[in-house]
């Protein structure tokens, strides 16, 4: 199969979650706060790919697998991880500026200024942009050592997108706290594997 | 389970109904998960046979109530805005009868200045293996709240007995204050003399506060209270004072400050 067409049916894949949530809207299946399920789902789509995003490199430390043959390079597969979880992210954002804000600017920067886990995840969105944006190989010829340091901001907005979370939780902190271990995991990996 | 009710022409408000499928499956009911699916999903975990009410404290003749006689009460029906904390709001016909009118059966004494509502507390109730809140779940009302009109107690809803996951077999019903004052499932109601602390007020002391009156004005420490969405809704809309109950309410308040009595 050509690389592209593999590429192609990968992101398709990555995006069947969003499908799912079109099924739901259109046959008024998103329950009884529709516009909560949307964000819950975003949201915790964004933090499952970012999650996917951080276990490719510990996969290929440990398992050393020959992706080009199962898939496709390893860096497209984490790419298209990475850009799927700008994606939901993205839709996450659009949900609440639609439907929370009702694209008042005004609101939306009030909003911002009073609560601490909206401006958590703005911060963690917008610090996601730059590394879709240079996540192409161009731009990693470009940046040479530079680009894998830039991308160490990963590990920074992943943190803050589950604080986003767990900020907003009313008592109930399991669900951020397992994420919070799961990442916790996949940090562990690393200062293991540059020892 | 049809009951046997009327309805109270004073509270016919012609309002849009909350869809029955929104209102009986998106519940905050922690002692059943926290979730909102999970009340409806684990309501067989609550067992209400044999459900008693005791009502003790500063009070001439304290008692325990059968559920059965306060079936026998008479029961009607009210249609109430009811508003949640969170955000979300909903238009429920409920069924029950006034709190005043079980209180006074008891004779509470001068020294009851405020009610406190325990509700059940069951090892077998799957939200209860974890300490979310301090349980058993507490709410409290200051005895003036608990005596108006307003304040129900609630044994139906839709025209039917109460549904496990919406706090069967009786709950409190108090439309001008935020949903989680309105205990669920309740087993005892005590009269007493100083402020009781309800369960949330124990978890989050600078966000929920005695008093939680609906207010458009006061901002919850992390979202603004000035609009709601009515479930199965898309957009939202602007919450009123008291939660629409101003005329009937203000007067309780009068003089106090409600950013610092939230």
């Amino acid at each position: 199969m050509p690389l592209i067409i593999k590429i192609m049916l990968f992101s398709l894949l990555c995006s069947l979650p969003a499908w799912e949530l079109v099924w739901r809207l259109l046959n008024d299946e998103l329950g009884a706060n529709p516009v909560e399920f949307l964000e819950h789902a975003t949201g915790d789509w964004t933090i499952y790919f970012l999650l996917m995003t951080l276990t490719i490199t510990p996969i290929q430390k440990v398992f050393k697998p020959n992706w080009n043959k199962w898939l496709f390079p390893m860096h497209v597969v984490r790419r298209v991880l990475g850009l799927s979880a700008l994606a939901y992210a993205l839709l996450h954002l659009a949900t609440y500026l639609v439907f929370d804000m009702g694209l008042s600017l005004d609101d939306t920067i009030t909003d911002i200024i009073e609560r601490p886990f909206i401006l958590i995840g703005m911060i963690a969105l917008t610090l996601l942009v730059p590394l879709a944006v240079t996540s192409t190989a161009g731009w990693q010829r470009r940046l040479k050592q530079h680009w894998q340091t830039l991308h160490k901001a990963i590990y920074l907005l992943t943190f803050l997108g589950i604080l986003h979370y767990a900020l907003l939780v009313k008592a109930d902190l399991l669900q951020p706290l397992i994420y919070l271990g799961l990442f916790g995991i996949l940090m562990l990996f690393r200062i293991r594997i540059q020892r | 389970n049809a009951l046997d009710f009327s309805k109270n022409q004073n509270y016919q408000e012609k309002l849009k109904l909350t869809d029955p499928e929104h209102a009986l499956h998106y519940n905050n009911f922690y002692e059943l998960g926290t979730s909102k699916e999970d009340p409806f999903r684990n309501a067989d975990k609550l067992k209400t046979d044999g459900w008693q009410v005791v009502i003790e404290g500063e009070c001439a003749k304290p008692q325990t109530f059968d559920m059965d006689d306060l079936l026998k009460l008479e029961q009607e029906e009210r249609i109430y805005r009811f508003r949640c904390v969170e955000g979300w709001s909903m238009v429920v016909p409920w069924i029950g009868f006034p709190l005043s009118k079980l209180l006074s059966k008891v004779e509470p004494n001068s020294k009851a200045k405020y009610v406190e509502f325990i509700s059940i507390e069951d090892p077998n109730l799957p939200g209860q293996r974890f300490r979310v809140l301090d349980w058993p779940y507490r709410e409290g009302l200051r005895m003036d709240e608990a005596m108006h009109p307003l304040t129900f107690m609630a044994t139906g809803i839709y025209g039917e007995s109460l549904p496990n996951q919406n706090g069967a077999p009786i709950r409190l019903v108090v439309p001008w204050k935020y949903g989680f004052k309105s205990s669920k499932s309740i087993v005892k109601i005590r009269l007493v003399e100083k402020q009781p602390l309800s369960s949330w007020m124990v978890a989050t002391p600078s966000e929920y506060g005695f008093y939680s009156n609906v207010n458009p004005n006061v901002s919850h420490p992390r979202w603004s209270q000035a609009k709601e969405r009515p479930l199965g809704s898309f957009f939202k809309k602007k919450t009123l004072m008291f939660n629409g109950y101003e005329n009937e309410v203000a007067s309780l308040y009068k003089g106090m400050d409600l950013k610092k009595n939230f």
